[in-house]
């Protein structure tokens, strides 16, 4: 795993620009644990002062430090994506290699279900349900919700693997050597389908985070709980942009799109680790 | 190098001289990445040449660098493989390193006009979403330098020499029998009257009966055309009653090289020998037995000689030195030391 | 006392291709009938090509499907009553499958020797971890080989004839009475196909099993089987004796099928190619 490590470093940029990247936004989240201020403390910093040494991103018109805040909002985006990704995961793994292996009426029954995911317009659910639930709508319960919605594309993915996985002899070995439905997908399909999974995650955060950041803007979630999506939506309460207090939207538009960029290089170049053939074209290329 | 491998002592039998010549040939996977870092030496030293209007058989089973030397020979690499050295020459065009490094302007001239190909899986050739007339004229209509129609009686007459009828050129390759698509994809393959054809296990997912039939087809459109053809298989009995001359490989090199019927009469190689002993006969009764030891790993091969660790007559000579190609009678080379020993023993 | 051990009965399978309004069906087994005795292990050998049914066979003996007419028992048991969980596992620790293809009967990404602790687990009582290594090298001598040999192994630093070793010790380890050897030399080099072959004969005479070898491979047949049946587009067309048999078929395809055999060249023989 760490030569795999190092010789992605070495020879694709694009996974060291897309480490660095998500590098940066981690490290900012981190820094949250040591921020001097609470992050639901308002008016503890002089009002829109625009960036400065005291202030590295400048204050918010509610007198709120903006880097320090920012650290907690890219935290709380962090962990909504990487909880959906999480449960997601869980949820098209075990629907796609059961698909996949059982076949014939499991497979359509649960292909059935996915396919009706698939085509649901998931935005005006998640608004629906906002409207419903309102105040006890928690970001664990968008979570849980978001990744409800957010299973089906990869669990069909992964039956496509699982599906030629079941005709390959390995499998019918493993059955005449008394293994059980549970231990064939968990010990010898899902190491096959572990790389994809890998990287449709890192694409299902991007998703999962955008979908987040778009209901935070409208003002669709718990507004008090600091989110990137709830500080672009705050600073447009505040007509951030019209009093020119620009840098209460850049900074965290900014960080947001670092993110995405970041993530969406690291799934590529995973790719490029899980097709190795496309990697050695590179090698080949440069030794001429 | 010793100069009996630089220049095989055979002499060509047509004035023309060989349609391929492969001298020293070096081709190795080398693989630096992902923790992987070795060098396979898949063909390691390869010398040969195929004569003009002959079927060149190539033997050797899994690790014998087989599949290697076809890649390399019909400029089909893709790295991590490459030519580490040693040269391919063909007839039909200039320069020593064949098709590799060739300008792609002179591989699109040279490839069906000169040289083509037969595959194991016709489907790779075959386009399954278009009909085998557009299949032909794709490949073979620039080279041909006839209009419309006059390619079109073309086709229909050359596939009339492989047993098809016209109307398979309307059909869909998926439509066809499995034995009728190799049929196409030899039609495919000759239609320009290449000098040289390689066939890399064309008949390897065939049916035994259709086997006998494409075989059989395959040779009398190769005497008709007086074409030279490099027959790759792991089959011996498919080598047996088709090719003319054999060569057999073990571990990246060839070990012996002899005329066909020479070659299962006479073998002097032990690994030869002990190949065509432990095939079955119907009839026959005798007790076989299988090789013993493990087949070499070519990113490991063995010192000296690389047969030695499986081989019972091997010495400590066999264990040091990397034993030359020589030629034992007319078109017949050996590399063992201990020929001689091999050829004695009933 | 019946005394057989497999005894297929008027067997047919029909597959139905196609969606709702195109429906073909295709027989792929039509009425074949066999008898392997209990008290006489021997190899019997269906040879056909593809497309002869030869494969739907082998899953229909090994219970994977179930025929659409006519019935196949194992020890007098008729293998489409096989439903539940407890049932099957008995059927399997006394019927297990050879593959042809040695480089994919094991998962590439894992370790040979779990597939034989498994099977000596799960059929063979093996409670223990030194129960089932037991069990695994017990196994693994009977094909030649040794735990010491394989343990920790992947299915890459193999060979093609030790992996089909290692495939046969797994179906061994479970202490079966029939093995299914579906083309399980086709894969594996020329040079180490007369090894494996070997091993079968010494597997029928040392532990009394009964191995149906299901191949398109004339000679390969000669050389082990006992008793051969040659199948035809789902048909039997000729059965019996196999050295009467392949020695002068009777049945027109049986004919063509040996004269197509391409053997290697009897000193002086003329090639059937020959320019």
């Amino acid at each position: 795993m760490f030569v795999v490590l190092r010789d992605l470093l070495r020879y694709n940029g694009e996974f060291l620009a897309g480490i660095l990247m998500t590098g940066v936004v981690v490290a900012m989240a981190l820094l949250s644990f040591v921020s001097p201020y609470p992050p639901l403390d308002q008016f503890v910093a002089p009002m829109d002062v625009p960036p400065s040494a005291a202030h590295w991103f400048g204050t918010t018109s509610r007198g709120q430090d903006l880097f320090w805040l920012l650290t907690y909002s890219i935290r709380n985006t962090l962990a909504f994506g990487l909880l959906v990704a999480i449960l997601s995961r869980i949820l098209s793994l075990s629907i796609g290699l059961l698909a996949g292996y059982r076949g014939g009426w499991v497979d359509r029954v649960l292909m059935s279900i996915n396919d009706t995911f698939i085509v649901i317009p998931l935005f005006p659910i998640l608004v629906l349900f906002y409207f419903v639930m309102r105040d006890n709508m928690s970001w664990v319960m968008l979570a849980v919700l978001t990744a409800l919605l957010g299973w089906s594309y990869d669990a069909r993915l992964i039956r496509s693997v699982a599906l030629s996985l079941r005709h390959r002899e390995f499998t019918q070995t493993a059955v005449f050597s008394g293994m059980r439905t549970h231990e064939i997908l968990s010990r010898e399909h899902l190491p096959f389908v572990l790389p994809i999974v890998f990287s449709t995650s890192l694409n299902n955060m991007n998703w999962s985070i955008g979908l987040e950041v778009t209901l935070a803007v409208l003002g669709f979630t718990d507004i008090n709980r600091p989110s990137v999506g709830g500080m672009i939506y705050w600073a447009n309460q505040h007509s951030a942009v019209v009093a020119g207090v620009w840098w209460w939207i850049a900074f965290p538009v900014g960080l947001v799109v670092m993110l995405f960029i970041g993530l969406y290089l690291l799934a590529i170049s995973m790719n490029e680790y899980i097709d190795p053939r496309s990697r050695l074209e590179r090698g080949g290329g440069r030794k001429e | 190098m010793s100069a009996a491998m630089r220049n095989p002592a055979a002499k060509p039998e047509t004035a023309d001289g060989p349609v391929v010549a492969v001298r020293d040939l070096r081709a190795w996977y080398r693989l630096r990445l992902f923790g992987v870092d070795r060098e396979v030496k898949a063909v390691d030293g390869i010398t040969f040449e195929v004569r003009k209007d002959e079927i060149y058989g190539l033997a050797g089973e899994s690790s014998s660098g087989k599949s290697t030397l076809v890649k390399t020979i019909a400029g089909a690499m893709r790295p991590p493989l490459e030519i580490v050295g040693g040269e391919i020459q063909f007839s039909f065009m200039d320069g020593t390193m064949g098709l590799n490094r060739a300008p792609a302007d002179l591989v699109e001239r040279v490839r069906w006009r000169h040289l083509s190909y037969v595959m194991q899986g016709s489907m790779s050739v075959l386009n399954p979403v278009r009909r085998i007339g557009t299949s032909f004229f794709d490949f073979a209509f620039r080279h041909m330098g006839l209009d419309k129609a006059g390619f079109e009686a073309a086709v229909v007459a050359h596939l009339a020499r492989v047993n098809l009828p016209a109307s398979v050129l309307k059909a869909y390759p998926h439509e066809l029998s499995g034995g009728m698509r190799q049929r196409v994809t030899i039609a495919l393959a000759t239609i320009c009257r290449p000098q040289f054809i390689i066939a890399d296990e064309p008949t390897t997912a065939l049916d035994v009966v259709v086997q006998k039939d494409v075989l059989a087809m395959f040779r009398s459109i190769q005497r008709e055309m007086a074409s030279s053809v490099l027959f790759v298989t792991h089959d011996m009995g498919v080598h047996a009653h088709l090719t003319d001359r054999l060569g057999i490989m073990y571990a990246g090199r060839l070990v012996e090289e002899a005329r066909t019927p020479d070659v299962f009469a006479r073998p002097r190689h032990p690994y030869t020998r002990h190949l065509i002993h432990s095939l079955p006969r119907i009839g026959d009764d005798r007790p076989r037995s299988g090789l013993e030891g493990t087949p070499p790993s070519l990113a490991n091969p063995p010192s000296g000689c690389r047969f030695h660790p499986r081989c019972a007559f091997a010495t400590e000579r066999c264990r040091v030195e990397v034993p030359p190609m020589e030629q034992v009678a007319p078109d017949h080379r050996v590399a063992c030391f201990e020929k001689d020993r091999v050829e004695a023993t009933p | 006392m019946t005394g057989a051990l497999l005894e297929l009965d008027s067997v047919s399978k029909t597959f139905t291709r196609g969606g709702l309004f195109s429906r073909t069906q295709v027989e792929a087994v039509i009425d074949v009938s066999f008898r392997l005795e209990a008290a006489k292990p021997e190899i019997f050998s269906i040879i056909g090509e593809s497309g002869s049914g030869k494969s739907t066979l082998a899953r229909i003996i090994l219970a994977l499907q179930t025929p659409t007419r006519g019935v196949a028992r194992f020890k007098g048991r008729d293998l489409a009553t096989l439903r539940d969980g407890a049932d099957r596992h008995a059927f399997m620790a006394a019927v297990q499958p050879v593959f042809q293809n040695p480089f994919e009967a094991f998962n590439p990404l894992k370790r040979l020797d779990r597939y034989l602790y498994a099977t000596c687990q799960r059929f063979a009582g093996a409670k223990t971890e030194t129960a089932m290594q037991e069990g695994a090298d017990k196994a693994l001598r009977q094909v030649g080989l040794s735990l010491a040999e394989v343990k920790g192994r992947y299915p890459h630093e193999l060979s093609g004839g030790q992996l089909q070793r290692v495939a046969i010790a797994r179906a061994l380890a479970s202490g079966p009475s029939l093995l299914i050897a579906d083309e399980p030399v086709s894969m594996v080099d020329a040079s180490l196909r007369a090894s494996i072959v070997n091993l079968f004969r010494k597997l029928r005479d040392e532990l009394g099993l009964s191995i149906i070898y299901i191949t398109h491979d004339l000679a390969t047949a000669y050389s082990i089987s006992d008793r051969i049946i040659i199948m035809q587009k789902g048909q039997v067309v000729e059965s019996g004796d196999a050295r009467t048999i392949l020695a002068d078929p009777k049945h027109p395809y049986s004919r063509t099928l040996k004269e197509s055999v391409l053997e290697p060249l009897a000193p002086g023989e003329r090639p059937l190619f020959a320019r």
